[in-house]
């Protein structure tokens, strides 16, 4: 069997056996959001327009929790690092016939995994949300590409703070520090249409915001003023923050 | 570097952390199917010597071999014939104790089938049985130990690095670890590189001992190459009826006979012997002629410990 696969099953087992609530908080907090923060709100703002499109609130929501809930599953997953550190198995990985490129490497594969799988659950809680949508290759496609990058840029993201954090509370901090504002600051829950001009420059430069416009570009052909940088912006966020993951990666002193 | 029948090689090399020398120009070999003791006091550069040898990092200056492979050239080559027990506690603590043998050994590319005839023999052989379904971090420390070393025997290797393998575990467990480790020398023909500042141990398991302190080997042999090089004394303990503080010097006036000390409660004195045989009756007089009255006498053979004792002091007067 391919090292880089032997390492990517090692990675998600563990991942699995250090957070099993995870999965469950992966189903109860989509659930909260969408069917009653969704509902309640669709009744106060009915339907939200951008460029002539018109959906639900609901639906807009729903679009935005699978990508709250990818950023929330791909930054646990980057957090492997910490743990793998803290625990001894980086050190005793390292020592075994694995190199860092390979370590790295099954560790993005996993983030993107996990994130994808994180998203997979909300889309199936949100289903009867989306039920009358007929997806094309093209609008799957574009789906794809905002779920594969934000993975790859949360991952990278907590994979970078990893390397160089050194205890649980720091790590902690951080990451309650960070995700809740880049959630809240994005369009996951509003559009940038409506939201303060001070907030809004902070919301264009959460990729986020590019991940969940795509995603609904590709589902409702709603136009957002994101475009079209976000399909550029968010590969280029993405691959800026794998790079300086992987050189973190690279520098984590044994 | 000639590596022929040598598992390990080791010229002239140093590691520093910043201005603090780690490893200060050592050099010694191992040789094939040997058991290595490298033993030292804590911070002595026993660890930092294996994480150069497992090239996990790099040394400042000096060469060596592993297997026959360069540290710097090989690092791959050499990785994938050893295995390494650190010192640190390591292992997927949100896993099982079978999850975390199993895995491991998936890690290293062992078949579906060896794996579970592994694991069921080094469950037994490590007392792992009743533990089997228990999550990692509900583990004793003991038991920690037990699985990280158990998990490293999931797959093959030539030569094997064990850091402090025995802390925490006790006495029954410790034996049995290092007789298991002996056998495995035998029956697979591996070579072991063990650090440890336990002296018994050392005594036990290994074949010849490097004694590192600071940085620097201070002697390298056999265990009882070591006693002759560093003139290791034997130790008598004699129970004296009669309590007094001159007995000690009484004592050290007899020819050949140092270090003579009384113990807290004055009752018994220890006294070190260079020929027991010949010193014994003229200490035995000595005490007798005095009016001393010798209840009872206890030889103590030297030990690798008391090697390592003056191995230090005379590294220190260096």
């Amino acid at each position: 069997m391919n090292k880089l696969f032997r390492l990517l099953i090692r990675d998600l087992k563990s991942s699995v056996g250090l957070s099993p609530y995870l999965l469950i908080s992966q189903l109860i907090m989509p659930l909260v959001y969408i069917f009653i923060l969704g509902l309640a709100f669709t009744n106060v703002i009915g339907e939200i327009t951008i460029g002539g499109v018109a959906i639900s609130y609901v639906q807009y929501l729903a679009v935005g929790v699978v990508f709250g809930q990818l950023m929330l599953s791909a930054s646990y997953a980057g957090a492997m690092v910490f743990f793998d550190k803290r625990m001894g198995m980086l050190e005793q990985i390292l020592a075994g016939p694995f190199k860092r490129y390979e370590y790295f490497s099954s560790k993005m594969l996993s983030v993107i995994l996990q994130g994808l799988f994180g998203s997979f659950l909300v889309v199936l809680i949100a289903s009867p949300l989306l039920i009358g949508l007929r997806p094309t290759p093209t609008s799957a496609l574009y789906v794809l590409f905002s779920l594969i990058f934000a993975s790859l840029f949360f991952g990278s993201l907590s994979l970078f703070i990893s390397a160089y954090v050194k205890t649980d509370q720091t790590l902690n901090i951080i990451f309650n520090s960070i995700l809740p504002p880049l959630t809240f600051i994005s369009s996951i829950f509003y559009p940038l249409e409506a939201m303060p001009d001070p907030l809004k420059a902070i919301a264009l430069a959460n990729p986020l915001t590019y991940a969940a416009d795509i995603a609904r570009f590709g589902l409702f052909r709603m136009n957002s003023m994101t475009f079209p940088y976000a399909f550029f912006l968010l590969p280029l966020l993405s691959t800026i923050l794998f790079i300086l993951a992987m050189h973190a990666t690279y520098r984590i002193s044994l | 570097m000639a590596s022929l029948g040598y598992a390990i090689t080791v010229k002239n090399l140093t590691k520093k952390y910043g201005d603090e020398v780690a490893v200060d120009n050592i050099s010694f070999d191992v040789k094939r199917g040997e058991i290595f003791g490298f033993i030292g006091p804590n911070g002595a550069g026993k660890t930092t010597t294996i994480r150069i040898l497992t090239t996990l990092i790099p040394p400042l200056s000096g060469e060596a071999e592993v297997l026959g492979y360069n540290i710097r050239e090989d690092a791959d080559e050499i990785r994938c014939r050893i295995g390494y027990v650190q010192q640190q506690l390591s292992f997927e603590y949100y896993m099982t104790v079978k999850d975390n043998l199993d895995s491991y050994g998936l890690l290293w590319g062992v078949t579906n089938q060896q794996r579970k005839q592994r694991l069921k023999f080094l469950v037994d052989i490590f007392g792992l049985t009743d533990i089997l379904n228990k999550k990692a971090l509900e583990l004793s420390l003991g038991q920690r130990k037990r699985l990280q070393v158990a998990r490293e025997f999931m797959h093959d290797m030539e030569l094997l690095f064990l850091d402090e393998p025995a802390v925490g575990l006790d006495p029954i467990v410790k034996r049995a670890l290092l007789d298991f480790i002996r056998e495995k020398v035998k029956k697979d023909g591996i070579t072991v590189f063990f650090t440890t500042h336990i002296m018994s141990e050392a005594e036990y398991l290994c074949d010849r001992i490097a004694i590192i302190d600071k940085g620097k080997i201070l002697a390298c042999g056999a265990t009882d190459e070591l006693k002759k090089k560093f003139d290791a004394e034997t130790v008598l303990e004699l129970v004296i009826q009669e309590k007094d503080e001159n007995i000690a010097k009484l004592l050290e006036s007899v020819p050949n006979v140092n270090n003579a000390m009384l113990s807290t409660d004055g009752k018994s004195i220890r006294i070190s012997v260079k020929d027991p045989y010949s010193q014994t009756p003229k200490i035995l007089n000595a005490l007798l002629n005095e009016g001393y009255h010798v209840a009872e006498l206890h030889v103590k053979e030297p030990t690798l410990e008391d090697v390592f004792i003056r191995a230090v002091k005379r590294g220190i007067k260096k």
